[in-house]
Formats: structure tokens, C-alpha cells, sequence
């Protein structure tokens, strides 16, 4: 698909988006593109970050009018079909990598940002340092083996060093992509990791001022990731606990790589953009300084699922939707779990399950064989993908039941539809049912917030809330209120209008 | 040589003396065997010609026909063998063991057609010899690079026994028709080599095709490009022209030789002692081969498995220094019995000149020739090492080193005269084994450097 050029030349904002819009569907891509939409005076340019070339082949979404360009990079670069020879190394180039690395290492250090620019200027001006360099050098080598083993004494070389490569290559990727970079004014990133420490390149080699949003955590999310990368999980089925260890460390160095680029990322991002009181609360406790923090929540157009609450019918549907993915992350077991409890109360209920089955098919057929097992068939009904606001007058409540949350869009559609929502305290999940600021909680829940993995209290919120009409209407009423409070994405695109000419006029 | 150090290893786990003896015996005839033997069977063959009244120059015509064929066939049809080694070695490692023969059979195919060339492109040289002649030497110049071939894989049989059997009915024959058909003259004798070699040969595949399964007839996979190393190829001829050299160089200065028969020169001032002293060779290549196979072989392994299976750095860095240390003792005990087998023969000089007829004259040479081919069994065990560390450039620049000086200091050594002469030879050899030992004390330092980083 090709790129329409509205406007050649520098764009108003640079967009810096690592596995996301436009060649991913979610949450946070719905956002980018409401967000683009939103501020049709502006012009966007956006580098997207992806591992590969082949994962990211079709756009999901049509590029509004104001996105100027759009530019590849890939992380895992395909041409290194050269023999590898080795090489020296330039040891003042390595001097600043130590530097880098000691910063990086020390607790609350606030010169991460200044160590990691003394190498971008090794590698970029003085060009002391190329990837060659980091994969051949016995300077490389040398700092590599030291690093060993300072951090451990008996775990696996062979892996260690593997992980040290994948981590740091896709860097290298990013500094050839700085000499065609897409120009933009003011460059905006949407997480930190590599998308982060880009914009932070852009930064200190180009003078480009740097905001930074955060939806997920990105650190968190790579924990997952990590916690359920195959090879390592296999290599533990396979040996047992004896190797875990390894493996563990392995897992930290990943998280410890991550949490250092995060810290540095807060150094230079101004302002540092949170989407809701707790991911704040996060952002501070890993380095973020509080004065460059501002939440601006997410927004949803309310002018569109407004006209739903008149679909809902006078009875109190007894129906419970479950909207996501039947992935691990989501928990669906648990939910699945509490059904079975909920089924006993009320014989009468059923469950949608509205997502598809399609990314962990072996979860996904766990997931059906506990249904068959509990009795559940008659209950719990797949719909697949469905058009979320289509269905949302149609239940009784919704559910989430997952292990891990940013703020989801969900929750935001089903409130500004009147449905109220049961969810684990995952995320921003509390803050969007029971309220984020004072006044906000003043209007009182709009649902009910329990732990994860209990499928019990899930179970009895859930009949209380499909058993009792007086108290569901209080709660759709309070839904409805704060979603037209609070949801309304007007409130984003100002708050986002304001930063972004703030950033441009200095 | 699949397979080989783990025969190694069971005769020395049985940890007798009788056991070890075996162990070193064979080990002597694998590594040794046919290029010994083969010798021994040419001067058997003019020893007892002598003896028997042939004609002398009939006899020395045979003998310098058989020099060239054996250079020949080792020069230009050996090229195949240390490639199909290799490639036998990954089929081991691979679990394919059915796919030996017919790789095997490939490599003869190709050998044959490859030798024939080289015989068919010499062949109007000989126009001035009867056809008869011409086409004994074409067979077994075809003939003798299949048996090259064959060696290499005599060293992965169990049945080591019936190997040496195969060797001395081989060679028992050849002699015996050698001088049944010696009344024929020079090609009575040739054709009496001819017919003894050839049923070698067929003993030899015999027992090669006894010992494995073929999954089909014929392959020809030693010679995909992705599969093998051509590489191998170059080092194998280098190396054999690398030998040779200096011979040629002898063979062919007008004053240092004569004119044999046709084309075929000798210099009678230089080729007798040559051969006898790489009879020399065979103590120090048992221990060669004991000390590299059995011991090497199982430390390089430890040191690779550690690194596969997830060691750490410490104990990849202990098994790294426990690998060189048997590298070094390997060489330490290569160097101590050929220093021993050398310094015995050159006191011994005289005797032995004498029991094979060659006029003592020639003791300082054949003391030169006799202290090279002992270095030379050193730089092979070099060789070795960069092979299982698979750094076969090396090997590829220390064989064009090794060709290039042994062609100039001979050159040189025949400019000073007669008493210098072996010694661009001897030289040549030192020098290229010192500067092999140079260059893998810097690859062992750098091993794990290199292992690690120089990766894609």
C-alpha cells in the first residue's frame, strides 16, 4: 500500500512507534490513529520500529490525510552476509561503553542519559564504533567476557552471549536508520524500549526535543514476554529446576537492559505523558521525574455509542461478555472458572466470549476442554471477533479477567454505553470503575474491582450484579455519568494540542 | 579417521602392556601402513631382482616407474581423499552411515576418470615405449590413486586384523608376481605389480563394503559445493606437490640427474636414501596417532561440549588450557620417541645403507632425510590440530609455504653443492613447522575469541 504525500517536507510531530499502528490492530493503535485524526492541523510523520521486515507486510489502518510520510525500520537486520573478520576495536570507544554500563548499573543515577551520549557520539561522530566493532572486536569481547563475570559465575556462556547479541544489534539497526530518519520538528514516542532509546538518539544527535507516552509498561510487558519465550520455558521443562537459575538470569539481564533504556528515556522525555494516577505512581518509582509527569487519560467518541444505551433492553440482559483475545494474559481459565460457580446461581445466564481463538491455539483449546469438563457448553458461547458496539447493549455486564492491563478501551465503551464492568485490579482497571481524581470518585463505582485469579470473588460479584436490577441501574447510571465526564476524547486532543504546540514553539 | 580413536581407546582401557603394544602397533600401521609398506614392496622387489640376476637396468627402469606413478597417483589423484575424509567424518557424526559406500564408490569413480586424464595427458611422452608399457603404467597409475582412496578408509575398520592381512597378501603378491613375471622384462614386472596391487585393492573394498550398508548404488554427494570443502582438495595437492618438490627439482636439473627411461629421470645422487628414511616415520606416527586420537580427540570434545551445553566461562577457560595441555605433551612425546628413532638410525647409518644396498656414501644425506621426515611427522601432527579446529586456511597457507620453500632452498642447496644438498628439503620442512607452531599458539589464545565472536 502506498503512502499518500500530503505535504512533503518536515513534519510537525515525529511519531516513533515500535509494533504497533499502523501495521498492528489493538488498543494503542486505535489511539495513535484517533489521536492523528484528531489533530487535523497538524502534520505527523511516523518511523515505525518492527523485529522484521515479514511481520509487518499489510497496513491495518488507512493513514489519515496529515500523516506526511511513513518509514520502515527494522531491529534484526538481514545483511550481514559478510565472513566475519576479526578486529581490534577502538578503546576509547569501549572507555565510554564502560562508562555507559557503570551509569547504567547504579541505582538512581541521573546521568544515564549523558554516558549513553558520550557512545551515540563514538559511534556517530567520531565513528569509533560500528557494529562490526560490537560483533568482531576483541575489544568487544573483552568487555563482554568482564561483564560475564561480574554477574555470574556459572551460568551458561553459550546463552549468555547470544542474549547480549539480540539485545544490542537491533541498536546498531537504529543508528544506520538515523541518517534517514523521517524529519519531523518534535519526534514522540509511544513507549520506551527501542522506540524510546530512538527518539533518544534523535535527541542527542539531531537536538530533536522528545515527549514520551506510555500506555503499557514496557518493562512489564517484556517480563511477560520473557516469562513465556518458548526456548526458555522449554529448556525448563526440559532440564527441571537445576537450570533455572540460568535462565532466570538470563530473564533479568532482558529486564535490567530494559529498565536502564526506560530510565534513560525518562531523563530526556519532556514532558513524560501518563495515561492513568497509577501508571504515574510506575513511572515514578522507575526514575521518572515527577515534575515532567502529566496524565491525560484515554478518550473514546462518545458521539458514537451514545445512541447504544437506548438499544439495551428494559430487562437486565443475563448475559456476561468477555471481550479479548483468548490468550494466558487474559486469564480466560479464571473467568471460565467463576462461569461455572455463576451458572449454579443462575441457571438461566450465558457467557460471550468476543475475541479470537486464533494466536495460542493450544491455550485456546485448554480453554475449551475446561469448558466441556464443567459442563459449561450450553453457557459459554464463542462469538469471535464481533463489532464491540454492536454487542455491548446486548449484556449484562462485562468482565476482565486478565493478569496484566494498561488502560482498556474496553471498559471506556462498555461505560459509555452503560454496561457496568467486573475486573481484576490490574492496570488502570480501578481508576476507570471506581474513579480517578476526588470528584471522579465521588459519583461512586461503576462496577466491581477483584484480585486475580480468584475465580470465586469474580463469580460473586458477577450475581450480585446480574441478580439485583436496583443495584445494576445504579451502577449503568453511574457508568454513563463518569464515561460523559471523563471519557470524552475532546478532553485528549486538547490536552495532546496543548503539549505538542508547547513543544513546537520552543 | 572416524572411528578410529575409540578402537584407540578400547585397546588402552584394557590396560595391560600387551594392550598398549597393540594400541601402538596398530596405530603404526593405520598411520603408516600402506606409504611404508609400499616402499618396503618396491625394494623388496629390486633387492631381490638384484639378487635374482636381473638385468640392472630393467630393474632400475621398474623402480623409477613405480617412483613416478607413486608421486603421480599421490600428487594428482589424491586430491579426492582428505575432501571424502571429511565428508565421511560428517556422515559419521550425522548417523548416515549408509550413505559411505556409495559416497565411496563416487570417489572411485571420480578418481579413476581423474587419474586416467592425467595418465592419457602424459600419455605422448611415452610414444617412444612399447604400448604395452604405456598401458601398464596408465593402469596402474589409475590403480594406485583408487588404493589411496581405500586407505583412508581402512582406518574406521574394526577388523584391523584382516586390514593387515589385506596389506601383507596385498604386497606378498605383488612381490611374488613381480619376479614370476620378471623374465618379461620391465613390463613383466609392471604387469606382475599391476596384478599383485590389484587384488589389494579388491581385498581392501571387500572389506569396506563387508563392514557397512548402502542405502543405494552410487552418490556423488562428497562433491556438493555446500556439503565439502574444495578447499581440502587444494591442501591435499599442495602438500603432496609440497613433498615431492624437491625430488623434481633433483630429477629434472641436468646435473644432478639422468635420463632413465623416456622422460623418466632419477638422481642417483639424491633418491636412494630418501625413501629408506621415511621408514623412519613409523614410531613417531603410532604415537602421533595414539596421543592426537585417543587423548586430544576426548579433550577437544569436553571443550566443545561445554560450550554447547550452556558452561560457563570458567569452566570453557579450564578445559580450554586442559586441551593445550595435551596438545602440548602429544607433541612432547611425538618429539621424544622420533628424537629417539633418529638419533638410533644415524648411529646406525652404515648398517642399514648396507642392508638395503645402498652405498654408504650416502650416510650424511640419509642422516639429513631421516632428521626431516621426523620433523615432518611433527608439522603433520600440526596439521591435525588445525584440522579438528577447522581453520583449514591455515592449513592451505602452510602447505604453499611449505611447496614454495622446499622448491626454493633446494634450488638453493644445489647452487652450494653436493654437501648441502637434503638440506633445502630439511629446511623447508623446519621452517614451515616452526611457523605452524607460531601460528597455533596465537589460534589456541584466541580460541574461544574466535569460537564466540567471529559468528554471523
Amino acid at each position: 500500500m502506498g503512502i499518500k504525500t500530503v505535504k512533503p517536507g518536515q513534519a510537525d510531530i515525529g511519531l516513533i512507534l515500535e509494533g504497533t499502528y499502523p501495521y498492528v490492530r489493538g488498543g494503542v493503535s486505535s489511539w495513535i490513529h484517533q489521536l492523528i485524526q484528531g489533530l487535523p492541523e497538524l502534520t505527523f510523520a511516523i518511523n515505525f520500529i518492527g523485529d522484521k521486515a515479514e511481520s509487518y507486510s499489510t497496513l491495518h489502518y488507512e493513514l489519515p490525510e496529515n500523516v506526511i510520510d511513513l518509514k520502515n525500520i527494522y531491529l534484526i537486520s538481514k545483511n550481514k552476509q559478510i565472513k566475519p573478520k576479526s578486529r581490534i576495536g577502538n578503546e576509547d570507544a569501549f572507555i565510554q561503553v564502560r562508562e555507559m554500563y557503570k551509569e547504567f548499573r547504579r541505582n538512581n543515577s541521573s546521568n544515564n542519559s549523558q554516558a549513553l551520549g558520550n557512545v551515540l557520539q563514538q559511534i556517530h561522530k567520531f565513528k569509533n564504533l560500528d557494529i562490526n566493532d560490537f560483533l568482531y572486536s576483541e575489544q568487544s569481547w573483552a568487555f563482554i567476557t568482564e561483564q560475564y563475570e561480574k554477574g555470574t559465575e556459572d551460568s551458561s556462556f553459550l546463552d549468555y552471549f547470544w542474549t547480549v547479541r539480540a539485545m544490542h544489534q537491533p541498536i546498531f539497526s537504529l543508528i544506520d536508520a538515523l541518517d534517514n530518519v523521517v524529519d519531523a520538528k518534535v519526534f514522540h514516542t509511544i513507549s520506551t524500549g527501542y522506540a524510546g532509546l530512538f527518539g533518544v538518539m534523535l535527541h542527542h544527535l539531531y537536538d530533536k526535543k522528545l515527549i514520551l507516552t506510555e500506555h503499557g509498561i514496557y518493562t512489564k510487558e517484556r517480563k511477560i514476554d520473557l516469562s513465556q519465550a518458548d526456548w526458555i520455558n522449554e529448556a525448563e521443562k526440559i532440564f527441571g529446576d537445576t537450570l533455572n537459575s540460568d535462565f532466570s538470569y538470563l530473564r533479568q539481564l532482558w529486564i535490567r537492559f530494559f529498565e536502564s533504556l526506560g530510565r534513560t528515556i525518562y531523563e530526556v522525555a519532556n514532558p513524560i505523558i501518563s495515561i492513568s494516577e497509577g501508571n504515574k505512581r510506575r513511572q515514578i518509582i522507575d526514575g521518572a521525574k515527577v515534575d515532567k509527569i502529566s496524565v491525560i487519560a484515554n478518550g473514546i467518541n462518545l458521539d458514537k455509542l451514545k445512541p447504544q444505551r437506548i438499544k439495551r433492553p428494559e430487562q437486565i440482559p443475563l448475559v456476561i461478555g468477555f471481550i479479548g483475545r483468548v490468550v494466558p494474559i487474559k486469564d480466560v481459565r479464571t473467568f471460565i472458572r467463576a462461569m461455572s460457580n455463576v451458572c449454579s446461581a443462575l441457571p438461566e445466564v450465558q457467557a460471550w466470549i468476543i475475541g479470537g481463538e486464533d494466536e495460542d491455539p493450544d491455550y485456546a483449546l485448554e480453554c475449551r476442554d475446561m469448558i466441556a469438563s464443567l459442563h459449561l457448553t450450553d453457557h459459554i458461547i464463542y462469538k469471535g471477533f464481533c463489532n464491540v458496539v454492536e454487542i455491548l447493549p446486548q449484556l449484562g455486564c462485562m468482565v476482565l479477567s486478565s493478569i496484566s492491563e494498561g488502560v482498556p478501551l474496553v471498559i471506556l465503551e462498555a461505560f459509555a454505553c452503560g454496561i457496568p464492568v467486573v475486573s481484576t485490579d490490574v492496570g488502570a482497571c480501578r481508576e476507570l470503575i471506581e474513579g480517578g481524581s476526588e470528584e471522579d470518585k465521588a459519583l461512586g463505582a461503576a462496577g466491581a474491582v477483584v484480585s486475580i485469579a480468584d475465580p470465586e470473588q469474580l463469580a460473586i460479584e458477577m450475581i450480585k450484579l446480574l441478580s439485583d436490577s436496583n443495584y445494576w441501574k445504579q451502577l449503568s447510571s453511574i457508568a454513563e455519568k463518569r464515561a460523559d465526564n471523563y471519557f470524552g476524547e475532546q478532553a485528549l486532543f486538547t490536552s495532546y494540542r496543548k503539549v505538542y504546540q508547547k513543544a513546537l514553539e520552543k | 579417521m572416524a572411528g578410529i580413536g575409540f578402537e584407540l581407546r578400547k585397546l588402552l582401557n584394557k590396560n595391560s602392556l600387551f594392550g598398549l603394544l597393540q594400541a601402538y602397533g596398530y596405530a603404526g600401521i593405520i598411520s603408516s601402513g600402506p606409504w611404508v609398506l609400499s616402499i618396503l614392496g618396491i625394494m623388496a622387489v629390486g633387492i631381490l631382482s638384484v639378487h635374482l640376476k636381473t638385468q640392472s637396468d630393467i630393474v632400475l627402469s621398474f623402480l623409477i616407474s613405480i617412483t613416478y606413478l607413486m608421486a603421480f597417483s599421490i600428487i594428482f589423484g589424491g586430491w579426492v581423499q582428505l575432501m571424502l575424509t571429511r565428508f565421511i567424518s560428517d556422515l559419521f557424526y550425522a548417523k548416515k552411515q549408509n550413505e559411505i559406500i556409495p559416497n565411496l564408490l563416487g570417489a572411485l569413480i571420480v578418481t579413476t576418470f581423474s587419474s586416467l586424464a592425467v595418465a592419457l595427458l602424459c600419455w605422448s611422452l611415452f610414444l617412444d615405449q612399447s604400448l604395452y608399457y604405456r598401458l601398464l603404467m596408465l593402469s596402474n597409475l589409475v590403480l594406485l590413486s583408487n588404493i589411496w582412496i581405500l586407505v583412508v578408509m581402512l582406518s574406521g575398520l574394526r577388523a584391523y586384523k584382516k586390514v593387515l592381512g589385506a596389506f601383507v597378501i596385498g604386497y606378498g603378491l605383488t612381490i611374488g608376481f613381480s619376479l614370476l613375471f620378471r623374465r618379461y622384462g620391465l613390463e613383466g614386472l609392471l604387469g606382475g605389480f599391476l596384478l599383485g596391487q590389484s587384488i589389494m585393492m579388491y581385498l581392501m573394498l571387500g572389506l569396506i563394503v563387508h563392514e557397512y550398508s548402502a542405502s543405494s548404488l552410487v552418490r556423488f554427494d562428497f562433491l556438493d559445493r555446500s556439503k565439502v570443502f574444495y578447499s581440502l582438495a587444494a591442501i591435499s595437492i599442495i602438500y603432496n606437490l609440497g613433498v615431492w618438490v624437491d625430488k623434481f627439482v633433483f630429477w629434472f636439473n641436468p646435473v644432478t640427474s639422468e635420463s632413465i627411461l623416456g622422460p623418466l629421470r632419477s638422481s642417483i645422487i639424491y633418491d636412494p636414501p630418501i625413501f629408506l628414511s621415511y621408514l623412519s616415520i613409523i614410531p613417531g606416527m603410532a604415537v602421533f596417532l595414539l596421543r592426537m586420537e585417543a587423548d586430544f580427540v576426548d579433550k577437544y570434545e569436553e571443550f566443545y561440549h561445554a560450550i554447547r551445553n550452556g558452561g560457563s566461562l570458567s569452566t570453557i577457560r579450564r578445559l580450554k588450557k586442559l586441551m593445550i595441555d595435551t596438545i602440548r605433551s602429544s607433541f612432547f612425546e611425538i618429539f621424544k620417541v622420533q628424537a629417539l628413532t633418529v638419533t638410533i638410525l644415524i648411529f646406525a647409518a652404515d648398517d642399514i645403507l648396507r642392508l638395503f644396498s645402498i652405498s654408504t656414501n650416502y650416510r650424511m644425506l640419509f642422516a639429513i632425510d631421516v632428521a626431516a621426515v621426523g620433523v615432518q611427522v611433527v608439522l603433520l601432527g600440526v596439521f591435525n590440530v588445525f584440522f579438528y579446529l577447522d581453520k583449514r586456511l591455515i592449513i592451505l597457507n602452510l602447505t604453499i609455504f611449505f611447496l614454495l620453500s622446499n622448491f626454493t632452498l633446494t634450488i638453493i642447496s644445489q647452487r652450494l653443492g653436493p654437501i648441502f644438498y637434503g638440506y633445502g628439503f630439511a629446511l623447508s620442512i623446519l621452517i614451515t613447522t616452526i611457523l605452524g607452531f607460531i601460528i597455533l599458539n596465537q589460534k589456541l589464545a584466541r580460541l574461544e575469541f574466535e569460537t564466540f565472536m567471529l559468528q554471523r
